[in-house]
């Protein structure tokens, strides 16, 4: 699976501190999704939608291999 | 996130504080004979009937005081526990498993007699220890990853 956390992000001018603190996980599990380790649940996917105000689909693609 | 089983995040410094006396006591006991006075039992065994040997406390207080002290340390919460946590902490129970059971089947096929009854009495914590390295290592490892990361988008 693919995803634009690092560009959504940046666009709202946000750490991989600041984000996580939001939606209560740890700084290297939002580490982990940006560089494709980990995938998160549908209400880790949702709740990260949510803070950019974007739909999930927009922040997180499949892949050819999915 | 909901997590089940799992004891608050404080309670893993109480299990180092009741592991590390109690491996301290159990090595002492199995290689020094050593016995704590105060635990002494005068009948004899309340583990076999008819058995009049007096028996003293002190391998069941560290057999005891071990498994606490690991459950402990194994299974209290991270400072924050989410869900990639929680999943790394199953990778390192499956983990521990396997290569527990490894290290079982070549004991089994290489050790003999008395040997082998002392490779049980390890093989007892080795389960909850093994899994603590390993959990830990993986916790380490996405740290040191997220650490790197950082370093180099910062540039």
């Amino acid at each position: 699976m693919k995803n634009r956390l690092k560009v959504e992000r940046a666009e709202h001018d946000l750490s991989q501190n600041e984000l996580a603190d939001r939606i209560g996980v740890s700084r290297q599990t939002i580490n982990s999704i940006e560089t494709g380790r980990y995938v998160p649940s549908t209400i880790l996917a949702l709740k990260l939608a949510q803070v950019f105000g974007k739909p999930v689909e927009h922040i997180f693609m499949l892949d050819e291999t999915d | 996130m909901k997590t089940k089983w799992l004891f608050p995040h404080s309670y893993r410094l109480i299990g180092w504080l009741i592991f590390i006396p109690s491996v301290v006591l159990g090595f002492a006991n199995l290689y020094a004979e050593f016995n704590l006075p105060f635990l002494a039992v005068p009948f004899g065994s309340w583990k076999i009937p008819g058995d009049t040997v007096p028996q003293n406390l002190t391998d069941e207080l560290a057999g005891i005081g071990l498994i606490t002290g690991l459950l402990l340390i194994a299974f209290s919460r991270e400072k924050v526990e989410d869900e990639m946590i929680g999943q790394l902490r199953l990778e390192a129970l499956q983990w521990s498993v396997y290569a527990n059971y490894l290290v079982l089947a070549i004991a089994i096929l290489t050790v003999y007699d008395m040997a082998f009854f002392t490779v049980l009495i390890y093989n007892m914590f080795t389960v909850l220890l093994v899994f603590i390295a390993r959990f830990r290592w993986l916790i380490f490892g996405t740290t040191i990853i997220h650490a790197r990361y950082e370093k180099s988008t910062e540039s």
